[in-house]
């Protein structure tokens, strides 16, 4: 057997595993979305099954717009996790009045700065064990 | 409630370290009791053990009861774990501290222990990876140092903090350290080593972060009563606060150059010790990277907001200035063995204010402070004094 101990980094993202698995759907079809309490209407990110203002479980899903802007940024070159490399450019974007965290996608490091625009990217990671494919919410500077 | 002292303390060898996650328990438990030889294991009524992750790194939970069992400790008023990321052992003071207080228990060791590297570095670092939040942010292979990054940078372009100003905190704790024999590094480090190390996540490079360190320290709390009865210089708990400001990135203050929980923790640890920021010695706070002591020097208002820069380049930090932050060498210089890091600052406070700090001492301590933090949005501050409030 092959000396390990690490897990799975990415999250269980099916029907199976999770309540927030609408999201994920939405995301493999290239849409950004979010829930919405339906009981006090407030509008969480990232998707929660609990809203913290009310208590309330019920929710309901809603899309988000598909660009954004740079909040802030940072680029790691060394020192990531087994499994990621560097540069890598994590982003905190500007959607919708929420602060969605994420990484840029080709973009040059260099050259990345505050406000800019990008654009919902959803990125493919590796299958979960069942073989469904998963997804992140990336995005990539927009053109 | 009840006065509470600390009566013993003592720290392993930190560093890389050819030793067992039990070992790490020994050697601290050993430094602790060796500094109040009055006391025997089983003497003590209870153990708190802080410490984040050996079931990733040792394969092992149940850890307060190894450790009672390591220790020769056997609990009969408390016996827990705390896990609070890299705050776990100021947590598990504050809950000692609690029970002691409430008269709940009279004698009880807090224990910090973690073995955070593995035969594969990569693997190390991705375990650091649980302290964030797996779906919205470890998924992406998120780590401290782009969070810590991202705060330097703001911190840079609102108030014009330099480069040079962020290496210069940490050849400040490389040099403390240098001074102590149980710190990660004991060779110092100039200006030019530390601007021309290498990136780690932009502007933060190698000498302005902590390393993966391994690592234990233990203290020893006691009542009113057993603290005059076991030694002479008892050193009290005068103040304690705790506070949240989110767990995400994207919950915390939108400027990430603010930490308003950071305040609120000071502010309540301050007003219970009955004692002002002007009035700390010496703290030991939680520079993880350079850029968060330096806004810890803000919060905790050893400095206005945006001064930080200049408090550390005129050397007000160091000997001879306004307050000696980090005289052990910090997480910088002492490396951050995640659980052990809150209960090592305690211990060196324990140190200073009984004027036992060698080659380290600063002149006539009184009050000593320290500040534990989980990322930027959770802060532990604890006071202490040679005298209770």
């Amino acid at each position: 057997m092959t000396y390990f101990r690490a897990l799975d980094p990415f999250p269980l993202e099916s029907a199976d595993h999770t309540k927030l698995h609408e999201f994920y759907t939405r995301l493999g079809a290239g849409r950004l979305s979010t829930t919405r309490c339906a009981k006090c209407g407030q509008t969480a990110w990232p998707p929660r099954g609990f809203c913290a203002e009310c208590a309330s479980d019920a929710f309901e899903w809603v899309d988000l717009p598909a660009e954004g802007t740079v909040h802030a940024f940072t680029v790691q070159d060394t020192g990531l996790p087994a499994g990621f490399s560097g540069p890598r450019v994590f982003a905190v974007v500007k959607v919708g009045g929420h602060r969605v965290f994420s990484i840029l996608l080709d973009a040059d490091p260099a050259r990345v700065t505050l406000g800019q625009r990008v654009r919902l990217t959803p990125l493919a990671v590796a299958a979960d064990p069942k073989g469904n494919p998963r997804w992140l919410p990336a995005f990539t500077p927009s053109a | 409630m009840k006065k509470v002292a600390l009566v013993g303390a003592g720290v392993s060898k930190f560093g890389v370290r050819k030793a067992s996650y039990r070992d790490l328990i020994w050697e601290a438990g050993k430094a602790c009791f060796d500094s109040i030889p009055a006391l025997k294991p089983k003497d003590l009524d209870g153990l708190v053990v802080g410490s984040v992750m050996p079931e990733r790194t040792a394969f092992q939970s149940h850890i307060s009861s190894l450790a009672a069992e390591a220790l020769g400790i056997r609990p009969s008023a408390l016996s827990a774990r705390t896990e609070h990321m890299c705050a776990s052992g100021t947590v598990g003071i504050r809950y000692a501290y609690a029970f002691i207080a409430a008269g709940l228990a009279d004698l009880v060791m807090v224990l910090g222990v973690e073995k955070l590297n593995q035969p594969s570095g990569d693997e190390a670092i991705l375990n650091m990876g649980t302290g964030v939040d797996r779906e919205w942010e470890a998924a992406f292979g998120l780590t401290a140092p782009p969070c810590f990054a991202l705060a330097a940078q703001r911190h840079m372009a609102a108030y014009g903090t330099t480069e040079e100003q962020l290496a210069l905190v940490g050849v400040k704790n490389h040099t403390h350290a240098a001074r102590n024999p149980n710190a990660h590094f004991n060779k110092g480090a100039t200006l030019e080593q530390v601007l021309g190390s290498r990136m780690i996540s932009s502007p933060l490079r190698l000498f302005m972060c902590s390393p993966i360190t391994d690592g234990g320290a233990a203290v020893i709390l006691a009542s009113e009563d057993r603290a005059r009865s076991l030694t002479d210089r008892p050193v009290w708990i005068r103040g304690t606060g705790q506070a949240l400001d989110g767990f995400q990135l994207t919950s915390l203050h939108e400027d990430y150059a603010h930490w308003p929980a950071l305040k609120r923790a000071a502010d309540a640890a301050y007003r219970m010790a009955g004692i002002t920021a002007a009035d700390v010695d010496l703290a030991e706070v939680h520079d993880c990277f350079s850029i968060a002591e330096m806004i810890a020097y803000e919060e905790l208002g050893f400095c206005k907001k945006g001064e930080a820069g200049a408090f550390a380049a005129a050397g007000r930090s160091d000997y001879g200035g306004d307050v000696v932050v980090n005289p052990r060498g910090g997480l910088i210089g002492c490396g951050h063995p995640l659980g052990a890091t809150g209960v090592a600052q305690a211990a060196e406070v324990f140190a200073q204010l009984r004027a036992e700090a060698g080659p380290r001492q600063v002149p006539d301590a009184a009050i000593g402070l320290t500040h534990n933090n989980s990322g930027m949005g959770e802060h532990v501050v604890m006071i202490y004094g040679r005298e209770p409030a």
